[in-house]
């Protein structure tokens, strides 16, 4: 089993209680263990009850469990002092204002947020070598979907970006006829160096999702949540990420046979239409069903979670070859 | 003042107008060329690490922001010829003297 594990799907399937109660299985089976909430609606600290932060915290009366929830928010205003720090450092105080307004803007942009959340995961990525497992709870399937498309299509873009700057750099050097200093020099430029350092920092995040990282999608025995599944998990496979398994919840208990009440008809009713969709989640996909749990009345928490987490047929043995760390 | 001075002079003089007329030929309009080509390539780099600057929303600010500190002069040059610039022809016309 791979050391990252994410599960996605449709909005309100039970992603949280799903990746709690996996991540209660791997604590209970000896592994520190990490649960992230990506979700920007957190409730995983509902689940686990206990107030949690942007930081990894022990969760009570668990022994190896780790929860946190990471705030975009709270990155991007991080994101933009720090970025205003060296604009302090380094631009003169004519223009400081000028170029102030620009980074205050790109702050803004529609992208920021979700730049922030993926620069958020792939740190905590990064820096989980305490752990033996990292549970990441998503957010519903499209924003993940786009956030896991991030690395590829940003290592392409800062690629550009970097021989567009070594050509012109070239240029400036080679205008630099008999003995006029140029006005840029390759060696040492700040700019291609950030380049490179962001380069690096998509490539480490690729190639952790596409090689140590399992996805499994949850899915409801219901119409729009089986076809937005099969839709996550084409644009997975788009992505070069495949899902390892599906898995059901929210299944609705069948009533005794002489039972026959209106409830109980109601009841069976709804047996059968959730029947078929379990068949079509069977026949037509090629990942296996690894759980499939029934609606409880009460809120999955504390032992309801244990219980659960004995319902899930994922393994929880530690990686083969942990991902090496360093990038 | 000897023959020899005069030829020196002379000499000079000549040296003067060899490397000013190459100068004037060759050198300068080569790399005023090369230079505003460089110019040209920063100019495309710097609108596609900064879209937003003119109102086109670019998923990418939030990462190029960061390069911002160390475009100081490469940030105002840019701008002064995006004001200075009609069009692309106009720019690309400066590069020759009639």
């Amino acid at each position: 089993m791979e050391k990252f594990v994410f599960f996605g799907g449709k909005g309100g399937v039970g992603k949280t209680t799903m990746s709690a109660a996996y991540a209660v299985k791997c604590a209970d089976a000896g592994l520190d263990t990490l649960v992230v909430s990506t979700d920007p609606a957190h409730s995983t600290s509902d689940v686990f009850d206990q107030q949690l932060g942007d930081e990894p915290q022990a969760v009570e009366g668990r022994d190896g469990l780790w929860a946190m929830e990471i705030d975009p928010d709270e990155e991007v205003e991080h994101h933009l002092m720090e970025t205003k720090r060296a604009l302090g450092d380094q631009v003169s105080a004519a223009l400081v204002n000028e170029i102030d307004r620009q980074i205050e803007m790109a702050h803004q942009t529609p992208g920021a947020y979700e730049a922030a959340l993926f620069d958020r995961f792939v740190d905590v990525m990064r820096s989980s070598e305490h752990f033996d497992r990292v549970v990441f709870d998503t957010s519903p399937t499209g924003g993940t979907l786009r956030l896991l498309g991030l690395p590829e299509f940003l290592e392409g873009w800062i690629d550009r970006l970097r021989r567009k700057r070594e050509r012109s750099i070239d240029l400036f050097e080679k205008a630099a006829i008999g003995n006029n200093e140029p006005r840029r020099v390759m060696d040492g430029d700040p700019i291609l160096a950030r380049l490179r350092e962001r380069k690096e920092f998509f490539e480490y995040a690729g190639r952790m999702l596409r090689e140590h990282t399992a996805f499994f999608l949850v899915v409801n025995p219901d119409e729009l949540s089986v076809r937005e599944t099969r839709r996550a998990a084409a644009g997975l496979a788009d992505r070069g990420l495949t899902v390892r398994g599906l898995a059901v919840n929210r299944l609705t208990p069948s009533p005794d046979d002489d039972e026959d009440g209106r409830g109980a008809r109601y009841l069976r009713d709804r047996v059968a239409t959730e029947r078929a969709h379990l068949q079509t989640l069977r026949e037509e996909f090629d990942q296996p069903l690894v759980a499939e749990i029934e609606t409880r009345i009460e809120e999955v928490k504390g032992d309801f979670l244990t219980e659960v987490a004995g319902e899930l047929d994922i393994e929880t043995t530690p990686p083969a070859d942990p991902p090496a760390d360093a990038a | 003042m000897t023959l020899a001075d005069r030829i020196d002079r002379y000499l000079a003089v000549v040296r003067e107008w060899g490397a000013g007329l190459f100068h004037g030929l060759f050198t300068h309009p080569a790399y005023e060329k090369i230079e505003k080509e460089a110019e040209d390539i920063e100019d495309t780099f710097m609108l596609a690490c900064f879209p937003d600057a003119f109102g086109i929303p670019s998923p990418v600010s939030y990462y190029t922001a960061e390069l911002l500190p160390y475009l100081e002069s490469e940030f105002e040059a840019w701008e002064r010829r995006m004001w200075d610039r009609g069009s692309m022809l106009e720019r690309k016309g400066e590069q020759y003297h009639f």
